[in-house]
């Protein structure tokens, strides 16, 4: 398939041979580069090896910077209690649900936004981004309030007379966590989609017209294939922050509404158990980072990034 | 002592030198200037809410150009973590059951009570909360009682034992505080188990009890806000609860009562101690003595509901309210109440372990 973009590229492969970029050009390249590399190894690598040293270390007593003697107990540990494993997997689930319905949400409206808003489309994009000036808490907070025995839609339904008693399945559950994650998501998984889609010049929806297809032929053989790395993107990038999140079970998923994440948290601030806490952060970043690059690969990405 | 070494040309600028070095080397305290000239930094780590100055007016008031600064623990746990990671706070502040490690790691320092104006108001049930191997390393400062909290209209029969918080009556309407130490005190209760010397067994018995609690459950609380709002809500009925909620909730009409279970109350006590490494020990020290002020108190006892330290504090309460909360008019309940017993490393790290894996098995 050939499309604009892989037009352009052409264009840049088939030119002359590049210009070598000047050893001054080259310097400036690496000293534009030195501060972002810099803040990312100090707080952001470094952790990361703390982290996975910590998850080494026998338990916290003793001063955090002395020396000890690693061991591999706590893996030894996670393999023979199966519940920690069993709720990363639940956690990974709810996510890639939470993940697929905002997806599955956003497109409409990032199809809107990019193909159909037209000069208002500005506008729109900065009313989209309004819900995050607002915290976060704040936003998840008003879920308990909709969602409650006393809430928003238990008193409709019970004014209505479509119920006798307030249902209690809504709030305290994995539902709940999963309606608001989504909720929540939506706008951030609308913006790689819009980014995607913005790219798609509508001429080729009008010569595939030309040609007779029908609507639902262009969607799915020009503005999906366009769109799909948006759309992966926008996927992974509610995914991945999902599997470990932990706000959003604290505060709508009651007793049954535990992620993976709320242990994790809850070894290193209520346990005092840092090592035990790092080892489930580790085996959580491995097994999330092993699960995107298997579904890439499924997916194949690169037939849609790299035309 | 920067004025002191200045020249001076005049005579009494010289004799004054004199005098102030003669001063300093009687003794230190002569050496620092008056309290309300005093300046510097002092760092606490404190639960959120305690940074009011509310709750530390009368240090705020004896030494007003001091710059305290607070940083905030969300748990005993995450207290514990951090001082034990190298936090630089000079001032810290644990419960009963989690103050016994800062001892251990050598991570309190000794405190010279003779030099705490309010030492003798305190009863000594209290100060040896901070007593270790007959030395003084904490100084008390907020108690209160741990029992059972339901509302009076979905619960007609009054509760008289712990073991309400597993009884399916109250199927999807119980909350229980999300604590593994907090856990076992409650079975330990239940079972007449010693919690000082838990065995496997009982271990084992105890997370397959809470285990099962967990479908009765509807939420655990984290903070006590959490727990009033769901007593507001309706969608707790019974809680394990600490008696600000129940002050709370009282105050503001909901239907609450506040048993005494069969097995007695728990009782917990909240303690501040200095790091030992603290560059500003002397500061340090006077923090911890007006803590036990009578504002701080006050206005802790008003406010959070909670008991202070100093009893002058307490018997000066007049509201019913609070008197009623603090079983103040009903001495048999504070004999019946059971103190937390301090954790060691290997409770801590098997409690908790055993309530994660209740919470993660749901």
């Amino acid at each position: 398939m050939t499309t604009a973009p892989g037009v352009a590229a052409t264009d840049a492969r088939g030119g002359p041979p590049a210009r070598r970029p000047t050893d001054g050009r080259r310097r400036v390249f690496w000293a534009l580069l030195l501060p972002s590399v810099a803040v990312l190894v100090a707080f952001l690598v470094v952790p990361l090896v703390m982290i996975a040293a910590l998850s080494l270390r026998p338990d916290l007593r003793g001063p955090l910077l002395a020396p000890f003697a690693p061991t591999l107990d706590h893996y030894v540990e996670l393999a023979a209690t199966p519940v920690y494993l069993r709720l990363l997997a639940i956690s990974a689930g709810i996510a890639a649900i939470v993940a697929a319905l905002a997806t599955l949400l956003a497109f409409p409206l990032a199809y809107y936004l990019a193909l159909r808003a037209g000069r208002r489309a500005p506008m729109l994009i900065i009313l989209l981004l309004v819900p995050f000036w607002t915290s976060y808490l704040l936003r998840v907070m008003a879920w308990k309030l909709m969602l409650g025995e006393q809430g928003a839609i238990n008193s409709l339904l019970l004014s209505s007379g479509v119920i006798d008693a307030p249902l209690s399945a809504l709030l305290y559950n994995r539902l709940a966590v999963t309606i608001t994650l989504a909720y929540v998501w939506i706008p951030f998984a609308a913006l790689p989609m819009l980014a995607a889609l913005q790219r798609l010049d509508p001429l080729l929806l009008d010569a595939a017209a030309d040609l007779y297809a029908t609507p639902a032929r262009r969607f799915w053989r020009i503005t999906l294939p366009i769109a799909m790395p948006g759309v992966v993107g926008a996927f992974f990038l509610v995914f991945i922050p999902t599997v470990g999140e932990y706000v959003t079970p604290l505060m709508v998923g009651g007793t049954g509404g535990t992620m993976y994440g709320n242990i994790v948290q809850d070894f290193f601030t209520k346990a005092a158990n840092w090592p035990f806490g790092s080892m489930l952060s580790v085996v959580m970043l491995v097994a999330t980072i092993a699960v995107a690059l298997l579904a890439v690969r499924a997916a194949d990405v690169r037939r849609f990034v790299d035309p | 002592m920067v004025r002191a070494t200045r020249p001076g040309r005049r005579p009494l600028a010289a004799i004054s030198v004199v005098i102030m070095v003669l001063v300093a080397a009687c003794g230190g305290i002569g050496a620092s200037p008056p309290p309300a000239e005093q300046t510097g930094e002092l760092t606490v780590l404190d639960w959120a809410g305690y940074d009011d100055p509310a709750y530390w007016q009368d240090f705020k008031d004896t030494y007003p150009q001091v710059d305290v600064g607070f940083e905030f623990g969300t748990s005993d746990g995450d207290i514990y973590a951090k001082m034990a990671a190298g936090d630089q706070a000079d001032v810290f502040h644990p419960y009963t059951g989690w103050i016994q490690f800062y001892v251990d790691e050598g991570i309190a320092a000794e405190i010279d009570t003779t030099k705490l104006t309010n030492w003798d108001k305190v009863p000594d049930s209290f100060k040896k909360m901070g007593e270790f191997g007959g030395k003084q390393y904490c100084v008390p400062y907020d108690w209160g009682f741990t029992s059972i909290l339901y509302n009076t209209e979905q619960v007609t029969t009054p509760i008289d034992s712990w073991s309400a918080l597993m009884d399916p009556a109250y199927d999807d309407h119980i909350s229980m505080w999300d604590d593994g130490p907090g856990a076992v005190t409650v079975s330990s209760y239940i079972h007449g188990y010693d919690e000082t010397a838990i065995t496997d067994e009982q271990l084992a018995t105890i997370q397959e009890e809470w285990t099962e609690q967990a479908k009765l459950n509807k939420a655990y609380w984290a903070g006590e806000p959490d727990l009033v709002s769901m007593f507001q809500s309706g969608d707790a009925w019974v809680a394990y609860a600490w008696q600000g909620a129940y002050a709370t909730l009282l105050g503001e009409g909901v239907p609450v009562a506040y048993a005494d279970p069969k097995e007695g109350r728990n009782s917990w006590v909240g303690v501040y101690c200095i790091r030992k490494d603290s560059p500003n020990m002397d500061l340090a020290l006077a923090f911890l003595d007006q803590k036990l002020g009578e504002q701080a108190g006050t206005n802790l006892v008003n406010n959070f509901y909670y008991g202070h330290a100093n009893q002058d504090v307490m018997s000066a309460i007049t509201d019913p309210t609070l008197r009623e909360a603090f079983s103040i008019d009903d001495p048999s309940v504070l004999e019946k109440t059971n103190f937390t017993p301090n954790l060691t490393a290997e409770q801590r790290d098997a409690w908790t372990a055993m309530w994660n894996e209740v919470k993660a098995s749901q």
